[in-house]
């Protein structure tokens, strides 16, 4: 993933829904707790008395929850159940961690023999189903509570292995472990000092996972007559009784089952929680893109030519912004206005942050989750693509206008070989068959400058250099001949050998098919070998557009001046590389008037009020100053 | 692709060995005597010992092993300390239900936790998306022989679409199979279809967050096609992992789910044998419960690298 994506909350949740999720888990197990250590107290009836004459019937005011097949109270029975499960999750978890977690340590921290062997007879306990393992050890123990409970925690005493040795392996290499053992620490100091504050997270969590796990294969256990024997209450053997009574009263199968979802519910729900917070939980997704609104029409455009029969794509006021739900807008391209023509490569010029990049996305109409074009217009060919629907603006791209992204690594999809991913959109886009695409795919992948072309196209992408992948990339981008190419970055992951070629092929193919670009660089040194124009952008505004040559020799902006001299060709060498001072200030912190003002050594009161983009014959400027630059470069 | 396969199968070999010797050290720990299983009080000392010569219970425990293992590579793993049945043929006689009890759960929950999964991933924060989650998370937190009780109280006793009990085979009537299997199937692949949606939802936020996506629909192919092709083939590869381990969860749950319906599979034979020490029979039963892992794994890794190109060996 190169770019950032804009708006990723942490959490899934509300922070509101959140607290009250992991508040009603803890009061739930504190219930539980107390219901445990007072159920002889606080239950209305003996669990185990046996009343033949009221047996099976429903809840009742002298029998809250019923009665079962002997005529026991349910009510009774079920918070005794709680007892059993909290000393079945205790003690198996505590044999767990005890058996596990020092096992893990030590034989992460020998490593050799020890490792090897204990890590291949976990394998194979792991690769017996659980509940099968736990039979087997029943087996040898014999049936009971504190016997299940023993066979489920060497059942899970492997994760806890697993996971201490895990974060042993990792931390043992990490420069403070070793430091403290070139010191001369002992192990056991740096086992205690160093490493046990890194397992403690991951610990908790495994806790949390194993206690839901336990109680569920505790109540599994006593219902099948292998956990809990008769006549006592757990919530299994509740289970099991009521198994047998379906017909009869199945309203016996509801408390035990609910207490059991209840408890397991909120152990895993504080689990999710703490995860989340130790930072291990599972991806998040950016919101999905707030209704879109509607685009406002463009302001009248005066900085542009008039249309003329070969231009491909306008831009005019195109205004941009991060919309976040509910939220106001920041804007992060403002009031941008250009066109290109048949045959010409128009570069956009910036630092990170300038927008140059989300402006070849909203071409695309692919701006990310959250960011929309609020205000302009953008005519490919001569039709609005903000006015289209999704389904139109599918049929444009491709077709119309294509993009080669910065990293062809990551662009091309790594489980496709690199040819079907450009047939898929000949027979997507144009409806070719099979053998028609084929052969088009292995014809461009020839043009694209690749020897043995029908042997690379059933390569995958791993399988190719960047460069190589790039080609790739642009070979796709041309199957439909669109009229527009956009080239975000392409040669910026490239080597530098490979850089000039890709240039060199992006020029020979437009002079083959004739394709407007449009070059998105931050390196002024590719813009000038490649681009007829220059748009330099700076905080999502225009600040000055030029031919290339023109805007080589006689830079006006500041901030056009302040790039130039940085490039290495331009500097003599000898004095360090002048760099322009502070930083690009972020969407939402531009001043008023020039954004470039706080970087300026020309900076002025009339810098401070804002500043409209001006000039004529193709040479653009938002300057104040522009006209004494002017004078000073013509003097 | 063969090679793979190839070297795949022989790194079983090892596992299984380990497999077989656990198994072997484990039961023969059992505290019970086989000879006073099976003749119980009766029986002179003269014939015990007779037996346990007979049985070869007086040989060294790793002639006892090598001897086992022997039989077991050939097809034999012995004969039941009661009614003198035939392991083998007992374990294959009740495989054919658990597998396909197993079978019918891990589909449904393959195909509940994917579409789950994705729908979710797709519209994130929206009703769909809430609904898979909660659903996810109450669907970890029930246990599936409890579910199996309310799904029979429910279509079987009160609606009586579904038998409430037993096991038709497929061969005696696929009508009958169907209706038979259905309730065990949904009980049982509930926690795994959850467990599975989660992953899936997880696995494909991160996927369509990639370049190649953007790219993709950059070269205006629909969105449709790019989330179930280009998206979808990419967040299973982390998926896979899961699924085979949630397989293996699902074939040890339906020991228990079997219980519930009166099912004659492996968990009626498995808790038999364990409650009357039946050593031959638990044995026979691990090992033969570990194959059917041991496969599955090796199809999910077959899947892993169809799926992912970088784990195929060039």
């Amino acid at each position: 993933m190169t770019q950032a994506t804009p708006l990723r909350p942490r959490k899934l949740r509300r922070p509101g829904a959140s607290g009250l999720i992991t508040g009603t888990a803890i009061l739930i197990l504190l219930v539980l707790a107390v219901l445990a250590l007072a159920a002889d107290w606080i239950t209305p009836y003996d669990p185990l008395r046996q009343n033949l004459m009221h047996a099976l019937q429903g809840p009742s005011a002298n029998h809250w929850l019923g009665t079962d097949d002997l005529g026991r109270d349910v009510l009774s029975r079920l918070i005794y159940g709680c007892r059993i499960a909290v000393i079945a999750a205790a003690e198996a978890t505590a044999i767990a961690i005890l058996l596990g977690v020092p096992l893990g340590l030590f034989i992460g921290y020998r490593g050799g023999w020890w490792d090897w062997i204990t890590m291949r007879v976990v394998e194979a306990v792991v690769s017996i189903p659980g509940i099968m393992v736990a039979i087997v050890i029943i087996a040898l123990l014999g049936a009971g509570l504190h016997r299940a409970m023993i066979a489920l925690g060497i059942l899970f005493s492997t994760s806890f292995l697993r996971l201490a040795r895990g974060v042993v392996l990792a931390e043992r290499e990490e420069v403070y472990v070793r430091s403290a053992r070139v010191i001369g620490a002992s192990d056991s100091r740096i086992l205690v000092r160093h490493i046990f504050p890194n397992i403690a997270p991951p610990l908790i969590v495994q806790v949390t996972l194993t206690v839901g796990a336990v109680l569920l294969s505790e109540a599994g256990l006593s219902f099948i007559g292998l956990g809990v024997q008769p006549p006592h209450a757990s919530w299994g053997t509740m289970l099991n009784t009521a198994a047998n009574y379906m017909d009869l009263n199945w309203f016996l199968a509801v408390p035990p089952g609910v207490a059991i979802i209840v408890t397991v519910l909120s152990v895993n729900l504080l689990g999710d929680v703490i995860r989340d917070n130790v930072g291990r939980g599972i991806a998040t997704a950016p919101s999905a893109a707030a209704r879109r609104r509607k685009v406002r029409p463009a302001e009248p455009v005066t900085v542009l030519p008039a249309p003329t029969e070969d231009e491909v794509l306008r831009i005019e006021g195109l205004t941009a912004a991060i919309v976040p739900e509910g939220g106001t807008e920041t804007p992060i391209i403002t009031d941008l206005s250009l066109s290109t023509k048949r045959g010409e490569t128009l570069g956009l010029v910036g630092e990170s942050g300038s927008g140059k990049t989300l402006t070849g996305l909203s071409v695309l109409g692919l701006l990310g989750a959250g960011v929309q074009v609020t205000q302009g217009a953008i005519k490919l060919n001569g039709t609005d693509l903000l006015t289209l629907k999704p389904r139109e603006l599918e049929q444009v791209r491709g077709n119309q206008v294509a993009m080669v992204f910065q990293d062809p690594t990551t662009s091309l999809n790594p489980a496709f070989t690199v040819g079907s991913q450009i047939a898929e959109v000949l027979r997507t886009k144009q409806g070719l068959t099979k053998a028609e695409a084929w052969e088009k795919v292995v014809e461009l992948i020839h043009r694209v400058g690749i020897p043995r072309p029908e042997e690379r196209a059933r390569a995958y992408p791993h399988e190719l250099s960047g460069g190589m992948a790039q080609r790739i990339a642009i070979a796709r981008a041309l199957s439909c001949n669109p009229s527009l190419l956009i080239a975000d970055e392409p040669t910026t992951a490239l080597d530098v050998t490979v850089q000039q070629e890709i240039l060199d092929l992006f020029r020979d193919l437009q002079d083959e098919y004739g394709m407007a670009i449009l070059f998105v660089t931050h390196d002024l040194a590719v813009a000038a070998d490649i681009c007829d124009r220059i748009s330099v952008l700076y905080a999502g505004q225009m600040v000055e557009m030029a031919p290339v040559a023109e805007l080589f020799a006689d830079p006006r902006h500041p901030y056009t001046r302040g790039l130039l001299s940085a490039m290495p060709h331009a500097a003599s060498g000898e004095p360090p590389l002048p760099t322009i001072r502070g930083s690009v200030p972020r969407p939402g912190a531009w001043p008023v008037g020039c954004r470039f003002g706080n970087r300026c050594d020309f900076h002025t009161a009339a810098c401070d009020h804002p500043v409209p983009l001006e000039g004529q014959n193709g040479r653009l400027i938002r300057c104040v100053h522009a006209e004494r630059f002017k004078l000073e470069a013509a003097s | 692709m063969f090679r793979l396969l190839l070297r795949r199968l022989l790194a079983l070999v090892p596992l299984l060995f380990l497999v077989s010797v656990l198994t072997f050290s484990f039961t023969a720990m059992l505290p019970s005597d086989p000879v006073d299983l099976i003749l119980g009080d009766t029986g002179t000392t003269e014939q015990h010992d007779m037996l346990r010569e007979r049985m070869g219970l007086n040989d060294p425990v790793v002639v006892r092993y090598a001897r086992w293992l022997g039989n077991a590579v050939q097809g034999d793993l012995g004969t039941s300390f009661f009614n003198s049945v035939d392991v083998t043929r007992a374990v294959m006689q009740r495989m054919p239900v658990t597998l396909s009890l197993t079978a019918v759960a891990a589909l449904i929950a393959i195909a509940t936790g994917i579409a789950a999964g994705v729908a979710a991933a797709l519209y994130p924060r929206s009703w769909i998306d809430r609904l898979a989650t909660i659903g996810a998370t109450f669907g970890q937190a029930v246990p599936n022989f409890w579910f199996g009780l309310i799904l029979v109280a429910i279509f079987a006793v009160n609606l009586h679409w579904f038998p409430a009990t037993g096991f038709t085979p497929i061969s005696q009537s696929p009508w009958d199979w169907l209706r038979s299997v259905t309730l065990p199937a949904v009980a049982l692949g509930l926690s795994s279809s959850a467990a599975i949606a989660r992953q899936v939802r997880s696995a494909m936020v991160g996927v369509l967050q990639m370049d190649y996506i953007r790219a993709a629909r950059a070269q205006g192919l629909s969105a449709r096609r790019v989330i179930l092709r280009h998206a979808l083939t990419n967040a299973m590869v982390p998926v896979i992992a899961v699924l085979s381990f949630q397989i293996t969860v699902l074939l040890g749950g339906a020991l228990i789910v079997e219980q519930v319906f009166a099912i004659n599979g492996l968990g009626t034979l498995a808790i038999t044998a364990v409650r009357q020490q039946d050593i031959p029979m638990i044995q026979g039963l691990v090992l033969v419960m570990v194959g059917m892992v041991v496969l599955v794994q090796l199809a999910t890794d077959i899947l892993y690298g169809l799926l992912n190109p970088k784990a195929r060996p060039s």
